[in-house]
């Protein structure tokens, strides 16, 4: 994607947002919050007043599908070069995130919500501290059957994880409560998309590192 | 994957080339061809033919399988 591309689809961007802002404001102040307040769209008929949330509803749909194609097409048109991507280790502090996933734990008393257990899931970013580490490596034969290896090794650990947990809590009331049981599964799923996520660069830079370090003993 | 002895090393000597130039030359990483060498690591077809043709040896001298070896004595 070109600099200049990028520029105006930033600027597209914070015009939607603007956009939309300025509708919800005039929705807010000058028309009872419709159409941000709930309301049952079932009995919905159109009003003038409505125009401006319905056209910068449609400015942001529009903008992201725009985005979308624009991905899609470089995405199909970039040369599939043989060297991993660029990625920076320290974006594996973003596994910190997972963390909000004991944020459940607090949530499910209070309101019933269970959905912070999935943040658990972001443990696996933890994986680019590994992929950093093998940023911008050419990747030969070798290297792609390591990838593959690695790949198959943590996808064989996460599902016989969900199907064990699935067989135990599939029982229904194993720790005496549904709700308990859903939360369980939802918990462990999470966790188990994390470790194939983690492992799979981790093992990869394990083989690739011990084969290199054999090398230089030799 | 199947015992083989690599007599990579020597022919690739023998050419005058270092593992490096060797690995430019077939299109991958140095440590494959370390790998390669140590008989650790069963190279593709492709590879192999590769490899064959940059040391300018047919693979079935540079690669021997069990039963060659046995054979070669």
């Amino acid at each position: 994607m070109k600099k200049k591309t990028g520029k105006r689809l930033i600027l597209a961007g914070v015009a939607c947002a603007l956009l939309m802002a300025a509708a919800c404001c005039y929705a807010i102040f000058c028309d009872n919050g419709r159409l941000i307040a709930p309301m049952d769209f079932s009995q919905y008929q159109f009003r003038l007043q409505d125009l401006p949330m319905l056209l910068s509803f449609l400015a942001v749909a529009a903008y992201f599908l725009v985005l979308l194609f624009l991905l899609a097409r470089a995405g199909l048109r970039k040369p599939r070069e043989p060297i991993t991507r660029k990625i920076n280790p320290k974006l594996g502090w973003l596994g910190l995130f997972g963390f909000f996933g004991f944020l459940g734990f607090y949530t499910y008393p209070m309101d019933g919500s269970i959905f912070p257990f999935t943040f658990f899931l972001f443990f696996g970013f933890f994986g680019f501290f590994y992929e950093g580490k093998m940023s911008n490596t050419f990747m030969d034969e070798r290297y792609r059957e390591n990838q593959i290896k690695a790949q198959h090794t943590a996808n064989k650990i996460t599902l016989t994880i969900i199907f064990l947990a699935a067989l135990f809590l599939g029982q229904g009331r194993l720790i005496g409560s549904l709700e308990y049981t859903l939360i369980a599964l939802v918990v462990i799923i999470a966790l188990s998309f994390a470790l194939d996520i983690f492992l799979s660069q981790y093992l990869l830079y394990r083989w690739d590192q011990k084969e290199r370090d054999e090398d230089k003993e030799d | 994957m199947p015992e083989f002895e690599c007599r990579l090393k020597a022919f690739r000597q023998q050419k005058g080339l270092t593992q490096e130039q060797l690995a430019l030359r077939v299109g991958v990483r140095r440590e494959t061809i370390m790998r390669l060498e140590k008989a650790q690591y069963n190279p593709s077809l492709k590879l192999a033919v590769d490899i064959s043709r940059a040391v300018g040896v047919p693979i079935e001298e540079i690669f021997l399988f069990e039963e060659e070896v046995v054979e070669n004595g």
